[in-house]
């Protein structure tokens, strides 16, 4: 009977949301064509570049940052000993310090035999596409979606009809919530392939999908032997789609609770506040800390504090490039970003079960 | 009989506002039950605990033997029902609503649900989309979705609102049918008294939270007494010799030149002797059993030939009263 329920739930959400599902893949339709007919335009082609191997693209990397320290070197000395520094306080010889601390992770890499991780078309379509904007819109999408779950039951009387059937309030929950989430998984895994194609056309080649790839433990701290995971590409890929489901579940607990207290409209609009203005709060108090401490690694800890939804697969992204990222990235702090999205989501499941389990249908 | 349904007790407030009252009743398997209250009377309150939408707050609720909060699931299996206002998704059509319905309940049968859609008269409708339905035909679907799986019992809230007078009579005999071939149990609330008076067997008074009558209804109304219709020729003077009269009670009757009379007890001849000897022309004096409507409004308290009154007010609980 529970996959008759899911089965009930999915029809429904298709039936009276279809809309949505053909507006976001018009969406998506457009956002190819313009990145297409920009990429037309700007490099006077209509087909893919040639494919680049990663070692080739780390050792012009390398050139790029040497040409970087003689010109570095070369201002210091018409500056006098002091170096200079640039606007807020950052010195010449912190940007020369970056950049031989670059080469050196580069060289690491390269002696290695070690690919970075922005290398594949599969992996940087992991990074841009389940931790960036395209997830921020539909995580408010599922969201509001998974807000009208018991909401817009209410509001169309239907849940007394659910309620009075042979069924237990834990199955009609978990039903929904089953429901929500292959939804979003299916709408999640459509993208991320629609991401992947366009990001594979602009690098020249989809890439090889075997393989390995390395991410450093502690982003803000030197690549080497000690501070670096390899993996297999297709388990980073599946690492940061867990990552990113999990925030859509979390969303979707969050939104549970709220549709089983209120009504449709109430539902909707306290979950999209809640998901707007959380980040949006979070990014006030950053800019506040940035402001006051100058430097931004002092605000990281807000993303415990509003469940930033994205940070965990953001904090695997800037791993890599021109000297240690900031604090707040690596593996470390993407694991430390699983489990907070983890307790706030068995936090939101438990109070929507505990609510919708007491909850009087007075009509 | 055994009873399907059997309410003890049964309490419910809703903070300061006491809804249902410690009310007790049951109803016997195969029957067709009354449930009457004027609005405000905790009719829809004791349904929705029936139905498990509600805890109550004292007493217990069961149907079949299953308590309907505690063990909700096994009492669900023994009925199905409509409420008020007729819930379905309007984004399907009638068809594909019942099969949301039937999914719960296990399996969808085509045959079944195509069975019930001409039950109630729904086949040509039963594919387009329930938004485009009248009120009369949502609650002619509702109907069909409460009798999915055929059940032991039917509980109807209400179910004639919005429907014309053809749906009215077509419910009525369909309700009859269930009962008597099918040995449904069928739990009636409804408002209107004509339509209790002729489809049901045994009724509950429901008033301010509390039973106020409960029993066979050609009992309940025989029980209250007799009542007359007399035309008269002069009203006012008929008026004054009847009230004279030990337990008596006469008003103006609806109709011109006539009085309505209802006594305790049998007393034709002593009316008609008081009148004609008193020089009132008499021009019939018609014998006529109480209906439920009289009963109705001696124990709901409201006054025949009034207009109409607001509801009651909220019955504080004993610990608001404290």
């Amino acid at each position: 009977m529970f996959i008759s329920l899911v089965r009930n739930e999915l029809e429904k959400t298709w039936r009276s949301r279809w809309i949505v599902f053909a507006v976001l893949g018009g969406l998506f339709l457009l956002i190819a064509g313009g990145l297409y007919t920009y990429y037309v335009f700007s490099q006077h082609r209509w087909s893919p570049p040639p494919a680049v191997a990663w070692q080739t693209t780390l050792h012009s990397e390398i050139a790029s940052n040497q040409q970087s320290i003689a010109q570095l070197e070369a201002i210091k000395q018409q500056q006098g000993t002091s170096g200079g520094s640039f606007r807020g306080g950052f010195s010449i010889d912190d940007a020369i310090a970056r950049a031989k601390q670059a080469i050196a992770d580069d060289q690491y890499l390269l002696d290695n035999n070690i690919a970075p991780l922005q290398s594949f078309s599969l992996t940087l379509a992991a990074l841009f596409g389940l931790g960036g904007i395209f997830m921020f819109l539909l995580i408010r999408i599922f969201g509001w979606l998974a807000s009208e779950q018991i909401a817009g039951e209410r509001s169309d009387r239907t849940i007394a009809i659910l309620l009075s059937r042979p069924m237990s309030r834990d199955q009609l929950l978990l039903a929904k919530a089953v429901a929500s989430f292959l939804i979003s998984l299916a709408v999640v895994v459509a993208t991320f392939l629609i991401i992947y194609a366009m990001i594979a056309f602009i690098a020249g080649s989809i890439g090889p999908v075997t393989g390995q790839v390395a991410i450093a433990i502690d982003g803000s701290k030197p690549v080497g032997a000690g501070n670096l995971v390899v993996m297999d590409i297709p388990v980073f890929v599946l690492m940061c789609l867990g990552a990113a489901m999990l925030g859509v579940l979390c969303v979707q607990a969050m939104s549970l609770l709220v549709s089983a207290v209120t009504g449709r409209w109430a539902a909707i609009g306290i979950t999209l506040a809640l998901l707007f203005g959380a980040p949006l709060v979070s990014a006030i108090v950053t800019g506040i800390i940035t402001l006051i401490s100058g430097s931004p690694d002092n605000a990281h800890f807000l993303n415990y504090l509003f469940f930033n939804v994205l940070t965990p697969v953001s904090s695997v992204a800037p791993v890599f490039g021109n000297g240690p990222a900031a604090a707040g990235t690596g593996m470390n702090e993407f694991g430390a970003q699983l489990a907070t999205l983890a307790a706030w989501t068995i936090a939101f499941f438990g109070a929507a079960w505990l609510v919708f389990h007491r909850k009087q249908e007075t009509g | 009989m055994a009873p399907i349904v059997e309410v003890d007790r049964l309490s419910k407030h809703f903070g300061r506002v006491r809804a249902v009252n410690e009310i007790s009743f049951s109803v016997a398997e195969g029957e067709v039950f009354g449930f009457l209250g004027p609005n405000g009377a905790g009719k829809t309150t004791t349904i929705r605990i029936l139905l498990g939408l509600l805890h109550a707050d004292g007493g217990t609720a069961r149907i079949g033997g299953h308590d309907c909060w505690t063990d909700h699931a096994n009492a669900a299996r023994q009925f199905g029902s409509t409420l008020e206002q007729p819930a379905l998704y309007g984004f399907l059509s009638g068809r594909d609503n019942l099969r949301q319905f039937a999914r719960i309940l296990g399996r969808v049968d085509e045959a079944h649900i195509s069975e019930l859609l001409d039950l109630v008269g729904m086949t040509e409708r039963a594919d387009d989309k329930v938004k485009r339905y009248s009120m009369g035909m949502r609650q002619r679907v509702a109907l069909a979705q409460g009798m999915l799986g055929k059940p032991r019992l039917l509980i109807l809230d209400e179910p004639t609102n919005g429907l014309d007078p053809n749906g009215i009579h077509g419910l009525r005999v369909l309700l009859r049918k269930l009962a008597t071939e099918q040995g449904m149990t069928i739990f009636f609330s409804s408002h209107l008294l004509s339509e209790v008076e002729e489809l049901c067997d045994r009724v509950v008074v429901l008033h301010r939270g509390e039973v106020k009558a409960a029993g066979p209804l050609d009992e309940l109304m025989t029980t209250k007494g007799f009542k007359y219709r007399i035309d008269v020729s002069d009203v006012d003077q008929a008026l004054e010799i009847l009230r004279a009269l030990d337990g008596v009670a006469a008003e103006p009757g609806t109709i011109k030149d006539s009085i309505t009379v209802t006594s305790p007890t049998d007393q034709a001849r002593i009316i008609n002797q008081a009148l004609v000897s008193a020089g009132v022309g008499v021009d019939q004096l018609v014998h006529t059993q109480k209906g439920l409507e009289d009963v109705y409004m001696e124990l709901t308290g409201a006054t025949p030939g009034s207009t109409l009154s607001s509801p009651p007010p909220p019955q504080p609980t004993a610990a608001a009263r404290r």
